[in-house]
């Protein structure tokens, strides 16, 4: 086999891996030849038929959470080349993130008070 | 095949995956199950091989019952255990092999190697193989037809809106934990309409009449007629929280404690309150009480006053006690445990609290007895005959649960520690109601 | 100086290690359960016990509900393993010897960290049944408030690097380990480390409360992928701990590589005790204590080191 790039052959390492796994999924079932029963496909929850199918609008009650999760996940995009070049530029350098980091704290301490982070 | 036999052979010999069914009085007997090696108890019955029932379940749970046998995926077998069932008349059980001694783990090792080495068959649906709703449609997808114009793929219809916190347009989604989920009491069901994971509109239900059963052992029964042994009754008392403490820790994420929990019930005697007491302090450093039990104060004092609710009233402040008005546990200097907490975290610590304490008054009881007739003080509550505090605990349930995110709500249900056993024992008809 | 490894060594390097490192997982696992139990350690039945699992779950039928997302189902332990074999390839066992090292091994290695929520959420999803669809959402609150601190906890250990590249964040580390020099990076690095495997105190998405949760309705070889997946995780992050904080080949005496194997090994029993000893933490506490208290701890290990740094 040719020798690949780093990141294509971690790709090749992922991609086997699926293919293994889906492999085994689909080929290792020793009840493959019988279908199973009505009453053998219920989904569980301890004994009772369930009213409805499960899929539905669900309520993820954390998505105010997720919102400031997408505000640090785009300073993260900040973060990565910032750390590379961040001996060589020195003070400035610390000093520049510090603020973006200080406003972006700020937006978590206000969904800390506006009980963005709890659930009920 | 040669190789397929061949690894059915070699995992016949392993740990064998059962799920339990404790029904009326073989709770504590199922539980010391789980401390056997050769078996192993699991949540959920798509995990199991064997469905072991033990005891008799209510009649009207058959249905539920033989959906769960159904559930097992193949290859299953199913173990009755001193049962004097129903399940037998659904046709399902015919083949089922039946315990009586005290010890099922051998025969369920027998069974589990012969279903995986085919000396026996996995035994077929119980229920007929019939979908739910005439639904058939037309296409791959069950699309089209009139089947469909009713709203209900594959037999069921779709969640319905509701009313949602923030005024979003959200799906309700009702759930009912059935009569047998691992660790609830056998035959309780729960319902709820959960808005995303959060519960609101919750029912409890009981069973109905409850089977009768062989004359129960309990010294907490035998107190209500005449006069025990403080000792026993006091030993039995720390057995019983610590059996709870080793099912709600299996609830809690830390089944080795669970175990070392269960094996503490066995071993502790009079005079061991130093031995709970440590293992508590060993509880709180892994951090239950910090971020695993909520901290809220669930109810204020004044709601709990007056319904014998044991050590739930203790840690909510309510100072009441029936042992107080003993003149047994006056002589003894029985010393009442309060907290002034209203949440889980103060129920745990209150009944940690006092096994250690039952276990130091049972060394110094002396022969003693208790001389109240009538009413106990059982690991519960105040009991009476007609009336034990697991009805009063239910009556509580929707209350308590009610907008409770789903962890929060399943600790707070185990902590209340329903026992419907102790419950039927005190019924004079067998009719289980909760009183308000 | 990148090392190009041929495709062939790396798919067998990353299956042995897997194969291996899953097998001593269950091993220490069912150690650790039965110590903190108090039982006797019986040593042979814990060595075999694992293998016959195995095979029970190869024997029994693989079920499925009435409507369930049967690709979904199957892509969710595909896609954990394949993240954890893609993981695990980035780890540097010494300065010549890795299967892969670009550029931006940081990176590549946060995104398969990232995917793991996905994969999560189609376990609990594709089955169509409540329990399961409770577990996978409780996984997005919890894969979403450990982001942040695992990006910046790791990100302390590229700034003495001065690059993203996961050798030169090891070699960095000669003078002396990531771990003394930014002492808040480890533990914040671990408890991520639990969450992401979703193991022992972090167990929410296949918790006992929703009596297994997004593997309730698993079962044969479906339960046996999902929790080969897991441990396929565990190993990788433990890996990329050892490579990240503890110094990765540096040591005295061993050989580069081996102490790269102890090292990860260590991380993996810390990880492995702290699953039996510490109770389940509610996912309302994790999340405000993710974002309230480990975010602004990572915080300050970034600054406070980037500050002796320069």
């Amino acid at each position: 086999m040719i020798a690949l790039g780093p990141l294509a052959v971690a790709f090749a390492v992922f991609v086997a891996a699926i293919a293994a796994v889906l492999i085994l999924w689909w080929g290792a079932n020793p009840g493959r030849g019988r279908a199973p029963a009505v009453s053998e496909r219920t989904p569980w929850t301890g004994g009772r038929e369930p009213q409805v199918h499960a899929w539905n609008r669900y309520h993820a009650r954390y998505y105010p959470m997720a919102l400031v999760f997408l505000a640090f996940d785009m300073e993260m995009v900040f973060m990565y080349p910032w750390a590379v070049v961040f001996r060589s530029e020195g003070l400035i350098a610390m000093v520049e993130m510090g603020m973006f980091i200080t406003i972006l704290l700020l937006g978590v301490l206000y969904a800390w008070r506006e009980r963005a982070l709890e659930w009920v | 095949m040669g190789l397929k036999s061949r690894i059915a052979g070699f995992a016949a010999a392993g740990p064998v995956p059962v799920f339990v069914v404790a029904g009326a009085g073989m709770r504590a007997m199922v539980q010391d199950v789980q401390l056997d090696p050769h078996v192993r108890i699991v949540d959920t019955p798509r995990a199991a091989a064997l469905l072991l029932i033990a005891g008799s379940t209510n009649h009207a749970d058959v249905q539920a019952l033989a959906r769960l046998h159904d559930i097992l995926p193949h290859p299953r077998a199913t173990v009755t255990w001193r049962t004097h069932d129903p399940f037998v008349a659904l046709g399902g059980a015919g083949a089922a092999t039946a315990v009586e001694e005290d010890d099922p783990v051998p025969t369920l090792r027998a069974v589990f190697r012969d279903i995986l080495t085919g000396g026996r068959a996995s035994e077929p649906a119980i229920l007929p193989d019939v979908d739910a709703v005439e639904w058939r449609g037309i296409g791959p997808y069950g699309q089209g037809g009139s089947g469909m114009t009713g709203g209900t793929p594959y037999g069921r219809p779709m969640a319905e809106l509701g009313p949602d916190r923030d005024g979003l347009r959200l799906d309700i989604l009702p759930v009912s934990l059935g009569p047998f989920f691992p660790r609830l009491p056998s035959g309780l069901v729960l319902t709820a309409k959960l808005s995303g994971d959060v519960m609101t509109e919750v029912a409890v239900t009981t069973p109905g009449v409850l089977p009768s059963r062989p004359g129960s052992a309990s010294p907490f029964i035998r107190a209500l007629s005449g006069p025990v042994a403080i000792a026993e009754l006091e030993l039995a008392r720390a057995c019983d929280h610590l059996r709870w403490l080793s099912d709600a820790l299996m609830a809690q994420g830390l089944p080795a404690l669970g175990r070392r929990a269960l094996r503490l019930a066995h071993e502790v005697r009079p005079g061991d309150g130093d031995r709970v007491r440590a293992f508590g302090a060993r509880l709180s450093r892994s951090g239950l009480y910090r971020w695993s039990l909520p901290r809220a104060g669930l109810v204020e004092a004044g709601r709990f006053s007056g319904l014998g609710l044991g050590p739930i009233a203790r840690a909510a402040g309510v100072a009441e006690d029936v042992r107080l008005e003993d003149e047994g546990y006056r002589a003894l200097g029985f010393e009442i445990v309060v907290m002034r907490r209203g949440d889980p975290v103060g129920w745990w610590q209150v009944r940690i609290e006092e096994a250690a304490r039952s276990l130091d008054l049972a060394a110094r009881a002396a022969g003693r007895k208790t001389t109240l007739v009538g009413r106990v003080e059982s690991p519960r509550g105040r009991l009476e005959p007609g009336d034990s505090p697991t009805n009063r605990a239910l009556a509580l349930v929707p209350e308590l649960l009610s907008g409770l995110e789903w962890g929060d709500a399943l600790t707070t249900l185990i902590g209340l520690d329903l026992d419907l056993d102790e419950a039927a024992s005190v019924m004079d008809s067998g009719e289980l109601r909760a009183t308000a | 100086m990148t090392t190009y490894a041929s495709t062939e060594v790396a798919l067998l390097a990353v299956a042995l290690t897997l194969v291996v490192g899953v097998y001593l997982v269950a091993v220490a696992d069912r150690l650790v359960a039965v110590i903190v139990a108090g039982d006797g350690v019986p040593i042979v039945t814990t060595l075999v016990a694992p293998v016959r699992q195995v095979a029970w779950l190869l024997s029994q039928s693989r079920t499925t509900t009435e409507r369930p997302d049967a690709a979904g189902w199957a892509v969710a332990p595909a896609l954990l393993a394949g993240l954890a074999a893609f993981a695990l390839a980035l780890v540097p066992l010494a300065p010549g010897l890795v299967l892969a090292d670009p550029d931006t091994g940081f990176v590549a290695f946060s995104a398969a960290i990232a995917f793991v929520m996905i994969a999560v959420f189609l376990h609990g999803w594709s089955p169509n049944s409540p329990l399961p669809l409770i577990g996978a959402y409780r996984y997005g609150a919890q894969a979403l408030s450990f982001q942040i601190p695992f990006l910046l906890a790791m990100l302390a250990t590229a700034l003495p690097a001065e690059s993203l590249s996961i050798v030169r964040i090891v070699e960095a580390q000669e003078p002396l380990w990531n771990v003394i020099r930014q002492p808040l990076g480890l533990p914040i690095y671990l408890v991520v480390g639990l969450g992401v495997s979703f193991w022992g105190p972090l167990n929410l998405p296949d918790g006992s409360d929703l009596a297994g949760g997004t593997s309730l309705e698993d079962s044969g070889i479906a339960r046996l992928l999902w929790a080969v997946a897991r441990s396929s995780m565990l190993i990788a992050v433990s890996a990329m701990g050892a490579a990240g904080f503890l110094g990765g080949w540096y040591g005295p005496f061993l050989p580069g590589p081996v102490w790269v194997i102890v090292k990860t090994l260590i991380l993996l029993g810390v990880i492995l005790l702290a699953g039996h000893v510490f109770a389940r933490v509610r996912i309302q506490t994790f999340v405000l204590v993710s974002w309230a208290i480990l975010i602004p701890l990572a915080l300050l290990n970034i600054f406070v080191s980037g500050a002796f740094l320069l």
